[in-house]
């Protein structure tokens, strides 16, 4: 806090206006750079980097599996692998992607602010993911966490040095979640531009708007789980240890409380990217504005009071397992009223298939075929059966991969043009769609009945009944690696050789695309004032203050005081 | 954009769309005669009554969501065909400007709740029978895990069976698990249940066989390095002769092997005069650590001992003699080792032989 | 963005400086956000003590007297005691009365001190005469020591802070218009005092 003293008024300026000197060193524009922009852009490359390599990961998993006794890794590796290779694409992928990166580089734009609320704040907040990141694979050095994601005590407990080093790991970067969290919500709630009211807000923005409070308050609970299992492995403090008189089932509900509404923090803001890709290629509003946005608040809400479904076998009393039940199948009704309204915005449409928008409709056919297994499971009769077993590995890559990393891909297409000024080659992206959309179903459909007929998750060998199975699995799986491949070379070589984009090459309505490409550090010359919702493309755009945008006029200048 | 809203267009559908929409229907009803005729059992058997049960619900859930996923995915690609920007249209074309239409949001409100009822009280009735309403008395067995292997106990067999689980066909089962190192699970696909194998807790499946065969009993939490080769132990259902058999012969074969710690002491305790308030204090200085004061099933070390002499579901003690006076009494003096725990013997506890009165009459005292 | 309005700290006089009032609105926001998080962490692990309380080997576990509950009570006094002070620390700043307002938050550093030296005193007992430990005494002594202690931590780090509050105004850092700091750490000092109640009740009155 500095002194001002209070005679010195500031011409109409307040936090909107208060524009700090661009950087001019590598380091403090690159490096540890305040810029909302480029925080993103960090984080989706760093994300990046941890993709490639969870996803080499997966790749060993499925080799591994393509015979019945394994032969590639011994089974503890094996155990590493895959516990490593979800908590990596859960932790330091998909949700850092989906919020730190697109969150961070999107949404401050699209409310017409400069940056967010706290810009040294969300520089601290990329700044602990990384290291984070390194602890997490560092830990194959000491031994790697080999019980799973969820990583269940006892087992944990008995697991080897680098457990811990995993319980630090995901710490730091549910502490990162919580200040990207606070940080978000502050900024919707305070830094919209004038005339920017909740219902003209774009839906990205309701997206992230619903997922903050649950990066903010579920990731604590998380926090406080993981400090738990630490202090009892490194301490010998009994929480969950029975013989201590603790309760393994503790850890599932504390894990739990934060993990459930995880699954939503990784798909809301995927909603919201659909939700603006449909509308720009349809050329159409979209439709059910207000029930689209509403439904993803109600999802968030929701997603606080399901968590006991992943525990209905762990003991949980019969009367606690009915009201979770309901709750869980309550979630499909907000769901349906998205997927429902996306479907309902491609009619009537002239609707131009770009890859983003081939991954968007991708998306809604593959995350519904995910929603719907999930509705499966929460019947608590059929989840006796399916638990833990290759049903749920089904279930769960359908909505992360056949959901959230679709919409990741997306995103990438579509604002890629925003982030670099170029185009990336949309002939390429075709094949990456159809390549990764054939290899994702092909490897991830059969796991249903596989999981239904008997074979359990995580394990390292399996009963021979099941190894044509699996084989046609891992060959799709190589498949999608392949269209994965293809898209992080388009995504290279676009960087440097892309066509050049233009401001708004997909004639796209939201505040973003009305500015430069790469945008300007201080994002606009002049605030604007907004006086209409952004998807009506009948209309001209209902901003006001963007005149110079496209100009040589000068930006504005730094306040003298700061 | 509320205002705006009533601006929106007319939209008619066309006769295209009709066509489209009878053929999804038609594309429904195969999907749905596809799952009421799906042989599951021919994949699976179902071995027990609750498998049934538990079969007729995925039917229904497959057969609806099949209808369901071939509308949304139906539109979904019809739409994205019949309104794909062509050659032909402007460059600046564009679509029809439709920003709602409350009934037809209404309705999908409306429709996915009633299914979710519909599926709710389906799932709520089939869970009933199973969770709550499963009488489950004919015969106790307990399985406990261990990595990375299966134990059985049967009510009269001293000890634990280690290869199979034997069962009688028609006779309803309560099975209760639970395990001494990390948490395993109970899971034979065939009778579509399974348990969590909670260390320090005991968790109860109810079920009813019904066709004779041998299924794997598969551990589905992740339990140690050897997780992957738990499937290898089997549930056997066989005929009542058969099962009394196999039942009878494990009850002679164990009838000799009493605990195996040496004997302390000799001759019977007196058991008569022994105070329960006495023995309550015994109880908490001593015994308390390892032992609730509640339900078997509220276990700490050893199992709740709320009852102990009186519980109809365990009519017999760790060691598999019956609940007897006597019976505590030995286990006290002895101390007991088997897979549900290490139990010091009276020496190493510290009790004198009044002591174990009062704690035999306190014990006793707990209904 | 409207020019902020409503705001915890402002007085009669109005806050002349638009970027400020803006920032502080802002931060103020960033600020109670963070506590609610903060919340969300001391209700998980009251939940596991409660969960754990309520499974298992009954409660209090054997061996284990009650606490010294007198003590207690009379530390929590002095720590509510604390928040009186801070309270009026805060009013007579606003009301430009700085001598009184360095003399409340003074006696506030000392009674925060307090309460700390109280808990130590409370630990050591704990740990040398009853022999319960925070790992060696089962979910008892796992959940005392970690939630107590977490809160004592955040007293520590709030005496910490209120001593930096004094030093910042006693070196003109804050004017009678812009303290947002003393806000905060009013806020803080209160929130502390408010999961002492909680804490307080859960583990020396149920």
């Amino acid at each position: 806090m500095q002194t001002h003293d209070q005679t010195e008024l500031h011409d109409g300026g307040g936090v909107a206006d208060h524009i700090h000197p661009e950087p001019q060193t590598f380091v403090r524009k690159y490096i540890f750079s305040i810029d909302h922009k480029i925080i993103g852009i960090q984080y989706l490359i760093t994300g990046s980097v941890f993709f490639v390599l969870a996803g080499l990961l997966a790749e060993v998993i499925r080799t591994q599996l393509m015979h019945a006794n394994g032969g590639v890794v011994d089974a503890n590796t094996y155990n590493e692998i895959y516990s490593v290779h979800g908590s990596a694409m859960v932790w330091l992928v998909v949700i850092p992607l989906l919020t730190g990166g697109f969150g961070n580089f999107v949404f401050p734009l699209q409310i017409g602010a400069r940056d967010v609320a706290f810009p040294w704040l969300n520089m601290l907040s990329f700044w602990i993911f990384p290291p984070a990141g390194l602890m997490l694979f560092g830990s194959f050095l000491m031994g790697a966490p080999a019980a799973g994601w969820t990583e269940y005590p006892p087992m944990s407990l008995q697991g080897q040095a680098g457990t811990s080093m995993w319980c630090a790991a995901i710490f730091l970067v549910g502490v990162s979640s919580t200040l990207t969290g606070i940080n978000f919500l502050v900024t919707i709630l305070k830094m919209r531009a004038p005339g920017m009211t909740f219902t003209r807000m774009p839906l990205f923005v309701w997206a992230q708007f619903a997922t903050a409070p649950l990066l903010m308050i579920a990731t604590t609970a998380l926090a406080a789980a993981l400090a738990a299992l630490f202090m009892e492995r490194q301490f010998g403090v009994p929480f969950f240890d029975p013989t201590k008189g603790g309760s393994p089932v503790l850890w599932q509900h504390m894990f739990w409380f934060y993990s459930h509404p995880a699954v939503y923090i990784m798909i809301l803001p995927a909603f919201g990217m659909i939700s603006e890709i449909l509308p720009t290629f349809s050329r159409k509003p979209i439709f059910g504005y207000k029930m689209i946005a509403f439904s993803s608040v109600a999802i968030a809400l929701l997603g606080f009071t399901v968590w006991a479904h992943h525990m209905f076998t762990s003991g949980l009393a019969p009367f606690l397992q009915l009201p979770f039940m309901i709750m869980t199948m309550l979630i499909a009704i907000p769901t349906g009223i998205k997927i429902f309204s996306w479907v309902t915005t491609l009619w009537g449409g002239k609707i131009r298939f770009t890859t983003a928008m081939l991954f968007a409709v991708g998306f809604i056919a593959t995350f519904t075929f995910g929603g719907i297994t999930g509705i499966f499971l929460s019947a608590v009769p059929f989840d006796l059966h399916a638990h833990g077993t290759y049903f749920i590995v089904a279930h769960l890559h359908y909505v992360l991969v056949g959901g959230s990393l679709m919409g990741i891909l997306a995103g990438t297409f579509f604002w890629f043009p925003k982030m670099t000024g170029r185009m990336m080659n949309e002939k390429l992206g075709k094949w990456t769609f159809w390549l990764f959309l054939i290899g994702m179903n092909g490897a991830f459909l059969p796991m249903h009945y596989q999981g239904l007929l008997g074979m359990p998750r995580r394990v390292a060998t399996y009963d021979p009944q099941f190894q044509t199975i699996n084989q046609i699995e891992s060959i799709f799986s190589y498949v999608m690696t392949f269209a994965l491949l293809l898209f992080f070379g388009n995504l290279l070589y676009s960087i440097r050789n892309g066509k050049k984009a233009g401001s708004n090459p997909w004639g796209a309505r939201t505040l973003e695309w009305q500015i430069p490409s790469p945008p300007h550090y201080y994002n606009f010359k002049h605030v604007p004032t907004v006086f209409a919702a952004p998807y009506d493309f009948a209309e001209p755009l209902p901003y006001t203050g963007l005149e110079e945008e496209l100009t040589d006029a000068p930006g504005p200048q730094p306040a003298s005081v700061h | 954009m509320s205002q705006r809203s009533r601006n929106d267009p007319v939209v008619t559908l066309d006769r295209n769309f009709w066509v489209v929409t009878a053929g999804f229907a038609v594309l429904s009803i195969v999907g749905v005669i596809f799952w009421i005729k799906f042989p599951i059992t021919q994949y699976l058997p179902a071995a027990v009554v609750e498998a049934d049960e538990i079969d007729q619900l995925f039917r229904f859930l497959a057969a609806s969501s099949t209808v369901l996923f071939i509308y949304v995915v139906g539109y979904l690609i019809y739409f994205s065909i019949a309104f794909r920007r062509r050659a032909s249209d402007p460059p600046d074309a564009i679509g029809v400007q439709v920003h709602d239409n409350h009934n037809l949001e209404l309705w999908w409100t409306i429709g996915p709740a009633i299914f979710v009822i519909v599926m709710a009280v389906f799932s709520v009735r089939i869970w009933y029978g199973i969770e709550v309403n499963n009488p489950g008395n004919g015969l106790t067995v307990e399985s406990i895990g261990h990595q990375w292997n299966y134990t059985f106990r049967y009510p009269g067999v001293h000890g634990e069976i280690p290869d199979a689980m034997h069962l009688p066909v028609d006779v309803p089962v309560t099975l209760e698990v639970t395990s001494t190192d990390v948490i395993h699970s109970f899971w034979v696909p065939a009778m579509r249940l399974k348990a969590d194998m909670v260390p320090g807790a005991i968790n109860t499946l109810r079920f009813t066989p019904k066709y004779p065969g041998t299924y794997a009993i598969i551990c589905t939490e992740f339990c140690g390095v050897n997780h992957s080769v738990m499937d290898k132990q089997t549930v056997v259902i066989q005929r009542r002769a058969d099962f009394d058999k196999w039942y009878s012969g494990w009850v002679a074969k164990t009838k000799n092997v009493s605990d195996a710690l040496p004997k302390v002491g000799a001759g019977a305790i007196l058991l008569t005069g022994g105070n329960a308030a006495a023995g309550q204090k015994v109880f908490a200085a001593t015994c308390s650590a390892c032992h609730a004061v509640g339900p078997f099933a509220q276990r700490i070390v050893g199992p709740g001992l709320k009852g102990v002499l009186h519980d109809p579901a365990h009519p017999t003690l760790v060691d598999g003699d019956s609940a007897s006076t006597d019976n505590v009494a030995k286990i006290l003096r002895n101390g007991y080792a088997g897979s549900m725990g290490q139990m010091p013997n009276q020496t190493t506890n510290r009790l004198s032989d009044k002591d174990i009165a009062n704690l035999v009459a306190y014990l006793d005292s707990l209904k | 963005m409207a020019v902020a309005s409503v705001s915890y700290d402002t007085h009669e006089e109005p806050v002349v400086d638009r970027l400020y009032a803006e920032t502080r609105d802002l931060r103020l926001q960033g600020f109670l956000l963070f506590l609610v998080s903060d919340v969300v962490l001391f209700s998980s692990f009251i939940f596991a003590y409660l969960y754990l309380r309520n499974t298992g080997q009954g409660f209090p576990p054997p061996g284990i007297g009650r606490l010294d509950v007198a003590f207690a009570a009379f530390n929590s006094m002095v720590l509510f005691g604390s928040g009186c002070t801070m309270h009026y620390a805060l009013e007579n700043w606003k009301h430009g009365n700085f001598n009184r307002y360095a003399t409340c938050l003074i006696a506030t550093i000392i009674l925060g001190a307090m309460f700390l030296g109280g808990q130590g005193y409370e630990y050591t007992s704990l740990i040398v005469r009853d022999h319960v430990t925070w790992s060696g005494s089962g979910i008892f002594g796992a959940s005392f020591f970690t939630l107590t202690g977490m809160h004592g931590l955040h007293v520590f780090l709030g005496v910490c802070y209120l001593t930096v509050l004094l030093l910042q105004s006693a070196h003109g850092v804050y004017t009678k218009q812009k303290f947002f700091g003393l806000t905060a750490g009013t806020l803080y000092w209160h929130f502390v005092d408010v999961i002492w109640v909680v804490l307080f009740s859960i583990f020396y009155l149920i």
